[in-house]
């Protein structure tokens, strides 16, 4: 919390995601209520959600976070990546990590570190969805129970959605020796990674589901938020869980 | 005496690259240690594996009873380690501070603590710049005063006092040797006459292995005197040679000669006869050392 709000790479990266949000939540968002109740619109945005098996986000009382959630569970994932990508290895690189692991272990590093990323990142999620309710408060004074009850729901469904986001970089700071790497690899990890799998599943003739492996697999399946979906929190519970230990296991073997 | 360090056939490999091999030793507690070496033989990697920072290729290490890097040894093992710098975006009061709550100590302790150290290092004027606004010099105390945060009874020191003026760097010594009581100290430096004068003890390692472990000046049969001298003198050598009790004289370097004395015979007046002469002939002197320099003892 420190390194995001006392120092100037923190308040940049702050000041960026608070413009990012205002253009979301004030061209987006708030008219999101007028194209989904217009007459004009309302055949064709039922259209359109409807083919995207999105027909159920139409039917919330507060259409604002119809918008607020199909950005939000896109957003906060790649928002997660950059924001999350120097968790250790800025510290590693500089050798402020030998002055820590002399007064605490490298498992309480790394879970300590997670933490806290998702922490910061939760706590800007709760913001997004704060904002979203006053928006639509603003509307209708009448849709602030609503709004606080679904957007609590919603910021916890894009919590899930983030923790496994969060560990790959965990696991990845591990391995190199920037911020700007973990960024890189990342981004072949997800790339590469479905051309990889697929190119495996094709040679070997049956399905490894080796696509578990990607943090957010589950994203599209709960898009439409149309009931409980098994996958829906122990995939990423599950690949958090895993990258985490792997991370652990790591770092433990690491020269530092 | 108990053993602080145990160091059982230890070596570490980098690829095919060999740092350290077959290092065995063990350390008590008292006065501090030297570490010494030429570049690349191996004193960084020893520091490392006594930290817990890199992992054996084979051997043991104990410290205080334990691996390391075990969580028994956070607050009784502390280190500067070589060009690990402080986080450039918080203040070193900060960082302090951090670092002596996570070795337990209370809000209130640790910044009590904190401004101890920094006192220690002459920084308390600095205690809440940023390390990237503090020269060089002041940065690497920063790091020193990390190193002494609370009660440790270990205290490696990988270079202490490279690249800080002679003033700091006297402070620095000044705090070992304060210190030397209460904490083992274990010094890495190229600076031979620092360690001289603060150690007792000596691990010399070339090429990754350890050549000599022994305690400073410490000899056998006979014992020595080193004499430097302010200016040349032709006949020097001729002349010490016929006290009594001096068996040999070499010239180790311009201006300073090694002199061998038997053990028994003159023992106590020697230099009070070497001091006589020197008189008697009018020749200046610059230091008496009693011993041989750790230069050379090792080279």
């Amino acid at each position: 919390m420190i390194r995001l709000f006392k120092t100037k790479r923190g308040l940049l990266s702050l000041l960026a995601f608070a413009t990012i949000w205002f253009i979301i939540l004030y061209y987006f968002v708030s008219s999101a209520a007028g194209i989904v109740n217009s007459q004009s619109f309302e055949r064709m945005a039922a259209d359109l959600f409807g083919a995207l098996g999105l027909s159920s986000l139409l039917q919330w009382p507060v259409a604002e976070y119809a918008i607020y959630w199909l950005v939000a569970v896109y957003f906060f994932p790649i928002f997660a990546l950059s924001v999350c990508s120097d968790q250790i290895c800025s510290d590693r690189q500089r050798g402020t990590l030998r002055f820590l692991t002399l007064r605490s272990t490298r498992t309480e590093i790394i879970f300590g570190r997670y933490l806290g990323q998702l922490f910061i990142v939760a706590v800007l999620i709760l913001m997004t969805s704060v904002a979203t309710a006053i928006l639509a408060s603003m509307r209708d004074l009448s849709l602030l129970p609503a709004s606080l009850q679904l957007g609590a729901k919603l910021s916890f469904e894009v919590i899930i959605v983030v923790m496994p986001f969060i560990a790959l970089m965990t696991l990845l700071n591990t391995w190199v020796h920037s911020a700007r790497l973990a960024i890189v690899a990342a981004v072949l990890f997800f790339s590469l990674g479905p051309l990889v799998t697929a190119f495996i599943n094709y040679q070997f003739g049956h399905e490894f589901y080796l696509n578990l492996l990607f943090p957010g697999e589950q994203i599209e399946s709960i898009l439409s938020q149309r009931g409980d979906v098994t996958s829906q929190y122990w995939l990423p519970l599950t690949q958090t869980l895993v990258l985490l230990f792997t991370s652990n296991l790591v770092m433990k073997r690491a020269s530092l | 005496m108990s053993l602080i360090i145990d160091v059982k056939q230890l070596s570490k490999h980098y690829g095919d690259k060999v740092a350290l091999t077959g290092v065995e030793f063990s350390l008590e507690k008292g006065a501090p240690v030297a570490l010494v070496g030429p570049n690349g033989a191996g004193k960084t990697t020893l520091f490392s594996l006594l930290c817990g920072y890199i992992r054996p290729s084979s051997g043991t290490i104990n410290v205080l009873d334990h691996a390391p890097g075990s969580a028994a040894l956070f607050g009784r093992l502390s280190a500067l380690p070589q060009d690990a710098q402080l986080d450039p975006r918080f203040s070193i009061a900060t960082q302090l501070n951090f670092y002596a709550r996570l070795q337990g100590m209370s809000s209130k302790r640790a910044k009590h603590d904190t401004a101890r150290v920094l006192e220690m290092v002459a920084l308390s004027d600095a205690s809440n710049s940023q390390p990237s606004e503090l020269s060089h010099g002041m940065r690497k105390r920063a790091t020193i005063a990390q190193a002494l945060l609370g009660s440790p009874e270990i205290v490696m020191l990988d270079e202490a006092t490279a690249g800080l003026d002679p003033a700091n760097a006297k402070e620095i010594r000044a705090i070992v040797s304060e210190q030397a009581c209460d904490v083992n100290f274990i010094l890495s430096s190229h600076d031979l006459s620092e360690l001289e004068r603060l150690c007792d003890q000596v691990l010399y390692l070339e090429a990754g292995q350890l050549k000599q472990h022994k305690a400073a000046n410490v000899n056998g049969n006979t014992r020595y005197i080193t004499l430097r001298m302010k200016q040349d003198y032709p006949e020097i050598i001729a002349t010490i040679l016929q006290l009594q009790g001096v068996s040999q004289v070499t010239m180790t370097q311009d201006k300073e000669y090694l002199l061998t004395v038997i053990n028994g015979q003159n023992k106590t007046s020697i230099e009070m006869d070497l001091l006589v002469l020197l008189q008697q002939n009018n020749w200046f002197y610059a230091q008496l050392i009693n011993g041989k320099t750790l230069e050379n003892q090792l080279f």
